[in-house]
């Protein structure tokens, strides 16, 4: 059967996605994972262009490309001495058994199988209306935009969401930040404040936050 | 049936991403490549929400306003999630899940 | 047609002239189509290399000009053959590769990068209706664009497996992703003037025609303008925020491993992004190809050679800015005037409204289209020299500061030397 160029293109991008999402939880180097992290996300984009949502492809390389990946890159980075991760933990197969399971339900069983045993689909949408759906709107990021700031529609879920990367932002920045030369400074500051006793003629006990040592000797 | 491309390729290929996702998370000894599993998954919801709103809806914004949140949403967790996940190893020098398993360091 | 409108409108007629002998080869459809976009890529693209060896000639002798030196006059009249001279000596440099790289990433980067610095050309508009695509949402695929490079240069500096170029990479990644705020900030007030994130419509805003008011944003936004300006030179590496890639700094940066024809892709990425920020800020704020008498396409590439001439004139002139300088003066300065430029530039924009039935549709004060440029120019002046003066007075106290504590301890000194003295 002919295919149309859309079509092609169509599976050209499944087959990316899917191939490097396979490759993504499935290497060993997570450098590579992210990377092929970054393909995938890449074909997502190529899907939103094909359904008319031009908007959310730019908006997708922006955040998860130009943000996210790199974000996981340096984590990748800054956690490096244990980079070369085994492939699977010692659950795969239960889990691979599991994900398959949940595909075959959701993609064939509620899917093209419904049409077959039941006569129709499942639910009240067509999924392969031959007539195709409407056109959108000739001003849809327009209309996004004045939904987005309107306290009909989506204002609060908006500022909600601003307030969210705000509080995710600050969380970050606090839980990760550098933590040895304020606890240091702050046990000096708390030996200095109570040196009323003999202990100022001791050094300061500094309590560093010490490895576990059942987790060191576990390490091979 | 929009370029000729019926609605359920774009539902069947959601959902084998986020099953692929799924299995990331659950199948992998190492939390940061967990949370490209996670990552995958919301790619996989997102893909699904727009199809939806092309197919079905496509006058109103209800589908794009959704799938945008979920791109905040998605960056959020990532960020935070991430430095959880140094803070943790910058204390217990471990990313394996399996190993981050006392409340009390 | 006059010879006048043959050399206004060559791209469009030469352009013409070549989609319609392709579709008469292959027929009305897809393929032919698919066939003309292949055709219109390649033009840009051997548009960029020519304009890439014509950058690299301008920029050595007018740098060398200013630093007093005359620059490369060896080969050839001139040295105009020098560019040449160079692509030869890069071909046939050893392709070297670390024994402990990581193939495939390390010889994917510079492909990548340079890929990633061509796809800012696809939206530019040229000359009227010429222009690859009219996205409606021009602007922020540049900007998605752009912030793709990024990736390119992680995988450069973790693939030479030298922990000079992963630091490189880390800062130089550190640098773009920061920069990108407030050069995204600063478009925003852009857009909201002229209504439309499409390039060929900001470009049509300040042409003056069909009731536009054909003043280039530059004179109603330069504050945006020259932030603007910054972030895309910080963007692209240049001096003078060129830390992460100078010789006596960091041995070059993400890009110590690569020799030969690798090297020459970073190279050309660098110059096709400078000449990519370059003709944006030309689109963007000085009126992209309008202009009375010259053919619209002259028009651009003379505005946005005047840009680049100022890029040139700052790498000679400027002395490098120190990395953690840099990062504090992106978050601690761009970005709170950008914020409350931003801010200010819409307040005003709905306020003081250019045109009469927005005015009486919305609410507003309706001004003639001089009138708001103006007052737009005035309140970034204000934003500007209040930031300065806040700088500037928390500079002064600093210093004040400093000073008092220099004193104490010059006399703490003095009383220290001479207990020595006496015992």
């Amino acid at each position: 059967m002919i295919l149309t160029i859309q079509q092609i293109l169509f599976i050209v991008i499944a087959l990316v996605v899917l191939i490097s999402a396979v490759l993504v939880v499935t290497t060993r180097n997570l450098f590579h994972a992210a990377l092929f992290l970054v393909v995938s996300f890449f074909g997502v984009a190529g899907f939103y262009v094909l359904l008319d949502a031009g908007f959310f492809a730019a908006v997708q390389v922006m955040i998860y490309i130009g943000a996210i990946s790199i974000l996981f890159i340096f984590a990748v980075m800054l956690t490096r001495d244990v980079i070369t991760s085994a492939r699977g933990n010692s659950q795969w197969i239960a889990a691979a058994v599991v994900a398959a399971a949940i595909f075959i339900i959701a993609a064939i069983l509620l899917g093209p199988a419904a049409l077959i045993i039941r006569g129709r689909e499942f639910g009240n949408v067509q999924w392969s209306d031959p007539n195709g759906p409407a056109a959108t709107s000739a001003t849809v990021i327009g209309d996004l935009g004045r939904g987005l700031v309107s306290f009909n529609q989506y204002a609060v879920p908006f500022l909600l969401g601003a307030v969210l990367l705000l509080v995710a932002m600050v969380g970050a920045i606090w839980v990760a930040r550098e933590r040895r030369s304020r606890d240091m400074a702050a046990e000096r500051a708390a030996a200095a404040a109570d040196d009323i006793g003999s202990d100022t003629d001791q050094p300061v006990q500094e309590e560093l936050p010490l490895p576990d040592n059942s987790m060191a000797t576990e390490k091979h | 049936m929009l370029n000729g491309i019926p609605l359920f390729w774009y539902l069947i290929v959601s959902a084998a991403l986020f099953c692929i996702g799924l299995y990331g998370v659950m199948a992998r000894k190492n939390t940061i490549a967990m949370l490209m599993g996670v990552e995958l998954m919301l790619n996989a919801v997102n893909i699904n929400l727009i199809a939806f709103w092309r197919y079905v809806t496509p006058k109103s914004t209800a589908g794009l306003a959704f799938a945008a949140f979920i791109f905040v949403v998605a960056a959020a967790e990532a960020a935070v999630g991430l430095g959880l996940i140094i803070s943790v190893y910058r204390n217990t020098r471990s990313v394996d899940p399996e190993k981050i398993d006392s409340l009390k360091l | 047609m006059s010879v006048f409108e043959v050399i206004n409108n060559i791209l469009k007629i030469v352009g013409d002239a070549v989609a319609g002998l392709i579709t008469s080869l292959l027929g009305a459809g897809a393929l032919s189509e698919i066939v003309v976009m292949f055709i219109a890529a390649f033009v840009i693209c051997g548009f960029c290399a020519v304009a890439f060896m014509a950058m690299t000639y301008a920029e050595r002798k007018i740098v060398a000009r200013i630093q007093d030196r005359i620059g490369p006059n060896q080969a050839g009249p001139y040295g105009v053959l020098q560019p040449l001279a160079d692509g030869v000596k890069m071909f046939t440099k050893e392709d070297t590769t670390p024994a402990t790289a990581d193939r495939w990433v390390y010889n994917l980067a510079p492909l990548v990068i340079a890929v990633f610095a061509l796809l800012t050309y696809a939206v530019i508009p040229f000359a009227p209706s010429v222009v690859g695509a009219n996205l409606n949402i021009g602007v922020l695929y540049v900007i998605a664009v752009g912030s793709g490079s990024t990736i390119a240069i992680m995988m450069a500096g973790w693939g030479s497996n030298n922990k000079y170029s992963l630091l490189g990479a880390f800062r130089t990644v550190a640098q773009l992703v920061g920069y990108e705020v407030p050069m995204l900030l600063n478009v925003l007030p852009v857009v909201m003037l002229s209504g439309s994130m499409s390039l060929v419509d900001i470009v049509e805003r300040q042409t003056l025609a069909n009731g536009a008011h054909g003043i280039p944003f530059i004179l109603m936004l330069p504050l945006s303008a020259l932030i603007f300006l910054i972030s895309g030179i910080a963007e692209t590496g240049r001096s003078p925020f060129d830390l992460l890639e100078a010789e006596s700094e960091i041995v070059a940066g993400f890009h110590v491993e690569y020799s030969g024809m690798k090297f020459a892709l970073f190279f050309l990425g660098e110059y096709v992004n400078a000449l990519a920020v370059s003709i944006m800020f030309a689109v963007l704020f000085l009126g992209g190809y309008a202009g009375p008498v010259l053919p619209p396409y002259i028009w651009l590439l003379l505005k946005a050679a005047a840009v680049f001439t100022v890029l040139m004139w700052l790498r000679g002139t400027l002395p490098r800015v120190r990395v953690d300088q840099l990062m504090s003066f992106n978050w601690k300065f761009l970005v709170p005037m950008s914020i409350v430029n931003v801010i200010l530039v819409m307040v005003l924009a709905k306020v003081f409204v250019a045109d009469p039935a927005l005015a009486a549709a919305n609410g507003g004060i309706a001004v003639s289209p001089g009138m708001q440029a103006l007052i737009l120019f005035v309140s970034n002046g204000v934003v500007l020299l209040s930031a300065l003066g806040i700088v500037a007075r928390h500079a002064r106290q600093m210093r004040l500061v400093e000073a008092e504590d220099l004193e104490k301890r010059r006399a703490q000194n003095m009383l220290v030397a001479a207990k020595a003295v006496a015992q």
